[in-house]
């Protein structure tokens, strides 16, 4: 499995996606510091700004400006770019000329899987931790205040990412190439945030009971990645989990969507 | 007695079109192949040939029948670390180079790091490859098969399964790849050969089978397809009146075609009485040569339905 984890990766950062994705978290480091400004005080102590705008002592303006970072990674914009970088490291696993290449040799198809699967969470992870670290790190540097509540939001942004690319691993089975997976993962991405403002949304169209109690079932068992989002930029705030709902009910739907990928996969005549 | 390396019995493989509609692939094929024997499958397209060799190599599951490769089931991956394989279509990765791509199929077949790091450069000087830094997509159909051929044998495999192995090589490379074979059965190895170069399976198989709408149509040492016709090539230095006249008397049926005499003795004596009765011409007689079959002359007899 390390092996083609080791592999995925190579081939995500041989990807023009890959790089695009790594080369944007580059570019929000970059801006995002250069637009932080820590001013010493004569305490000792430093006031942050942010361009022109005094964000406070490093107590208050830590959380608020990695809880700005957080909300860019775990957005839809960086959801899709890495969704569009990662997805193909699944089909690509299927191609033809190459499966008989790869899922013939000792180890079990469903390592050779997983290993890539655990490669484009990795690929997201990296593109996060660039995206925000260096920031975390100078926060650290100049007001002593530690990285590890970022270090969790950065893992439940991950985690979100490994719900919505459970579901391009189980779409990448049937081999119909890329599309379907970056399809699938992408509609479930937009539709979370909508399913979980559904009393203010959807209720609104949708009056029968039975279109309502869909819309429940369907809120119930997608993951959701809307709530996780604010979880994690809510722990770098207050460092802690308001409610585990969330994260029990997406962490089986992605469980379930692997275990039916490896299965689907094993049985499958290539 | 030592168990085969390949033994399938009554394999059958029936594929679902989206339709719905049941199509064979396979009706039953039982065949047994020794190891460190050559063994060589050939068929038309469409005969069943990949889909035997995927279910082989645990790619497909069989309908019906079974299949034991190194006395394992075909799925068993720890099995599957001492077969080494060359698929016919092979389609490597554009991002990757050759030293990598040779690292993870070794990875692949847990062959240690360090077995590794000394192995994939002997490989790739073995295939003539050594050296070459280009990544693998600016290689030739040829290059790319050569890689093909030295990864199946990374993990020094008691079986190897060779798909249209001198496919994209010219004729030097061909002739490269027999050796090899022929180098590899010397070391007991066991290769399993699938081509549609029969001179080539004739070359170097110890064992045919052809294989014909999803059934072994025929098995056989290549030896015994080539068999002699029973005709026989008489080449004379000169044809003449006097020549043909006492041709005519011994070989009624017998036909000439230029200085040659196509004929098919009722024995033995009735051939050395035809030569007796051309040398009293007299005429040189340069060459007497029986008529055997070609590999393919008997595929052709095999596929299109008749009974050699």
């Amino acid at each position: 499995m390390y092996a083609s984890y080791l592999n995925s990766l190579l081939e995500a950062f041989s990807r023009r996606m890959g790089l695009v994705l790594i080369g944007f978290a580059l570019m929000w480091a970059v801006v995002f510091n250069l637009l932080v400004h820590f001013i010493p005080l004569k305490d000792g102590s430093s006031m942050v700004y942010l361009a022109q705008r005094m964000m406070g002592p490093g107590s208050l303006a830590q959380p608020a400006l990695l809880g700005i970072g957080a909300e860019i990674t775990g957005g839809l914009f960086w959801m899709l770019l890495s969704i569009l970088a990662a997805a193909p490291l699944l089909s690509s696993t299927l191609d033809r000329g190459w499966l008989e290449l790869t899922l013939s040799k000792g180890t079990a198809r469903w390592r050779v899987f997983l290993g890539r699967y655990l490669g484009g969470c990795t690929l997201y992870l990296a593109s996060v931790v660039i995206a925000c670290m260096p920031l975390e790190v100078r926060f650290w540097w100049k007001t002593g205040i530690g990285p590890w509540p970022l270090l969790v939001a950065m893992l439940i942004q991950t985690f979100i990412f490994a719900s919505l690319l459970s579901l391009a691993a189980l779409a990448a089975v049937p081999q119909m190439g890329p599309a379907p997976p970056i399809l699938l993962s992408l509609m479930v991405a937009i539709l979370s945030p909508v399913l979980a403002a559904r009393k203010i949304g959807l209720y609104q169209i949708l009056t029968s009971n039975w279109s309502r109690e869909l819309i429940d079932w369907m809120y119930r068992i997608l993951p959701k990645t809307q709530e996780l989002q604010g979880a994690s930029t809510i722990f770098i705030r207050d460092r802690a989990i308001q409610s585990w709902y969330p994260f029990w009910s997406t962490g089986i739907f992605m469980a379930v969507m692997i275990a039916l990928a490896l299965w689907l996969l094993h049985r499958k005549s290539l | 007695m030592t168990s085969p390396a390949i033994e399938t019995t009554d394999l059958g493989k029936v594929y679902r079109t989206l339709t719905g509609k049941y199509v064979p692939a396979l009706n039953g094929v039982s065949l047994r192949v020794e190891r460190g024997t050559v063994f060589g499958l050939l068929g038309p397209n469409g005969a069943g040939k990949t889909t035997l060799l995927k279910i082989l190599l645990g790619l497909a599951q069989p309908t019906s029948g079974s299949a034991r490769l190194l006395d394992s089931n075909p799925g068993n991956t720890a099995m599957r670390r001492k077969i080494g394989y060359l698929p016919e279509s092979m389609r490597i990765p554009d991002y990757m180079r050759a030293n990598r791509f040779m690292w993870y199929m070794g990875r692949l077949n847990r062959v240690p790091a360090k077995v590794l790091k000394k192995r994939i450069p002997e490989l790739l000087e073995r295939v003539s490859l050594g050296g070459v830094k280009k990544p693998v997509k600016a290689y030739s159909k040829g290059m790319q098969q050569r890689l093909g051929l030295a990864q199946a044998m990374l993990n020094d495999p008691e079986l190897l399964f060779l798909d249209e192995p001198t496919d994209g090589l010219d004729p030097v490379g061909r002739k490269e790849v027999r050796d090899l074979v022929q180098h590899l059965r010397k070391e007991g190895k066991t290769i399993f050969l699938n081509s549609h170069m029969l001179s080539e399976v004739e070359l170097v198989c110890d064992h045919v089978v052809i294989l014909n709408q999803g059934l072994v149509a025929r098995a056989a040492t290549p030896e015994e397809f080539t068999r002699g016709t029973g005709e026989y090539q008489v080449r004379v230095a000169e044809v003449s009146d006097a020549v043909r006249a006492a041709a005519a008397t011994i070989a009624t049926t017998g036909e000439w075609r230029g200085t040659t005499l196509h004929f098919k003795p009722r024995d033995r004596a009735q051939l050395n009485e035809l030569l007796d009765k051309l040398r009293g011409v007299p005429v040189e007689i340069e060459s007497i040569e029986p008529v055997k079959f070609s590999l393919e002359q008997f595929f052709m007899q095999v596929v299109s339905g008749g009974n050699s």
